[in-house]
């Protein structure tokens, strides 16, 4: 019983967690770390997405080629 | 090799007269949906496209609709084109005369703001400016990147 209750805690508090960084459809926290960045890193960090983008699709063409 | 920085590099050192507009525009300012390619709008005088070959030099530079054709400017063409749509070896580059909800350079350039970077200063479509053109755009990406870019407005106005 004690246990469930634990457990109803967690949720709760993890749904209070979740909600408020997807709202609206919409990451903030994702959108604050951006905001916490200057223009010149955020630049930067959309270049490394794109590389790591690049390197996955890369990989799966790979994994997926006839041998 | 995608590097979209390096060609941002590039441009602010040939003194290429631009102002940095669409997706590269909405990262800087603090947008998270990654974008493929840079968009600018210049003016579309002798000079400059002359300033944006100079950039683009070595990277192999030719027209994304033509493959077959490099970038090789002559003073002709420079007179009557309006846009220019080109891809590298760091990726795309799209020099726009106008852009759509805003007008053509100047008016670009009276809506832009000066944003440091570490190897000079760049003009970029300021936050009210951007959202119309992407909201004159009005793809499923472009309505994505208006929401982030209104939560940011929303942002700067309440600190």
């Amino acid at each position: 019983m004690a246990e469930e209750r634990q457990s109803d805690s967690t949720m709760r508090e993890a749904a209070t967690v979740w909600r408020p960084a997807t709202d609206d459809d919409m990451d903030v926290s994702l959108l604050e770390n951006s905001l916490a960045r200057t223009p010149w890193e955020r630049m930067q960090a959309n270049d490394d997405a794109l590389r790591f983008a690049d390197s996955l699709r890369a990989a799966m063409v790979k994994r997926n080629a006839k041998p | 090799m995608q590097n979209l920085s390096e060609l941002m590099r590039r441009l602010i050192e040939a003194q290429v007269e631009f102002v940095l507009v669409g997706g590269f525009a909405a990262v800087a300012h603090g947008a998270t949906l990654v974008t493929r390619d840079v968009d600018i709008c210049c003016r579309f005088n002798e000079a400059n496209l002359k300033r944006i070959q100079k950039a683009l030099a070595g990277l192999r530079p030719v027209h994304r609709s033509r493959p077959d054709l490099p970038l090789a400017l002559t003073p002709e063409p420079c007179a009557s084109l309006k846009n220019l749509y080109l891809k590298t070896d760091l990726g795309i580059v799209d020099c726009l005369g106008d852009v759509l909800g805003v007008g053509d350079f100047e008016s670009v350039f009276e809506h832009s703001l000066e944003v440091e970077l570490p190897f000079g200063n760049c003009r970029i479509l300021d936050l009210e400016a951007l959202i119309r053109a992407k909201e004159a755009m009005n793809r499923d990406h472009d309505r994505m990147t208006v929401r982030q870019l209104k939560e940011i407005q929303r942002r700067q106005r309440q600190s």
